[in-house]
């Protein structure tokens, strides 16, 4: 538990932050890919991804505080536990001459709707700049601790 | 007379553990600020703080003296709680991000002020050892 710790923290939120915005990347770049991949020699359009994350408490440090019932345990950040697929249907276009088009000449497209994505991704941004001032602040900090005695 | 063992370089030293303790507790509720389900926390310092430089600490009402004071070693430094029971975002999570930038631009004068005046004081210390020269 040293003050470093707190660089940890924000270290972890900004790989988080950083992995959502990947993410995003990942869902606008498939916007249109029909193709993702083969379910029963069909080809099944790209489904939106989407990160869980949740606070980083698995460490044995956290389990061990809790037990010596150390109240000045603040946690070990955050983490990403899964990518997980979004389940909403495919939008449905009408589009005869493709050729993933059904008998009825519908296209099934991945389930990405772009705004969604913008606003996803000016949160993790936001998110991320928020975390660097975090960082600044310590760094501060530590830098002024430094200073004691000169 | 001891040089280090004064009063107020002691109420220096815990006020900069309760500021780290503050800053890293900060850093986690902003690092945990789109994680669903989390709660915010709070590391309460302050108070324990003033109680014990006023001495008004929890005291045990003794009518002899073989009786046993409190022990309250643990309630004088700081310590974290969790605020349950808000919901500030639709996830369940009531991190407050305004209010974490604001306690950390706070915090980070906080901790400042302490070190000059810790500063302050190995100074003056400094100089009565050089006999003012």
């Amino acid at each position: 538990m040293t003050i470093f710790h707190g660089f940890n923290t924000t270290a972890s939120a900004l790989t988080a932050q950083r992995l959502r915005m990947d993410v995003v990347s990942a869902n606008m770049a498939n916007a249109e890919s029909t193709r993702a991949r083969l379910v029963n020699g069909e080809w099944e359009p790209y489904r939106r991804k989407m990160v869980v994350m949740e606070p980083n408490q698995k460490a044995f440090s956290s389990y061990l505080n809790k037990a010596m019932n150390h109240l000045n345990d603040p946690g070990q950040g955050v983490k990403v536990t899964r990518i997980i697929e979004d389940r909403t249907p495919f939008k449905l276009v009408y589009q005869p001459n493709h050729p993933d088009a059904n008998q009825e000449g519908y296209v099934s497209l991945p389930n990405v709707d772009p705004l969604r994505e913008m606003v996803d991704l000016l949160s993790a941004t936001r998110s991320y700049e928020a975390n660097v001032t975090t960082l600044n602040a310590t760094k501060n900090m530590l830098m002024k601790a430094l200073e004691i005695g000169r | 007379m001891n040089l280090f063992s004064g009063a107020t370089l002691h109420a220096l030293e815990q006020g900069l553990n309760g500021a780290a303790l503050k800053q890293r507790t900060i850093s986690q509720n902003i690092a945990n600020v789109d994680t669903p389900n989390y709660k915010a926390k709070k590391v309460v310092f302050q108070h324990a703080l003033d109680e014990a430089m006023e001495g008004k600490a929890f005291q045990a009402y003794k009518r002899d003296n073989r009786h046993i004071d409190f022990s309250n070693s643990n309630s004088r430094g700081p310590y974290v709680t969790s605020q349950k029971g808000t919901m500030y975002n639709h996830n369940q999570n009531n991190v407050d991000i305004d209010m974490e930038m604001a306690e950390l631009a706070k915090n980070q004068i906080y901790y400042n002020a302490l070190i000059e005046r810790l500063n302050g004081r190995f100074n003056s210390l400094q100089t009565a050892i050089k006999g003012g020269r």
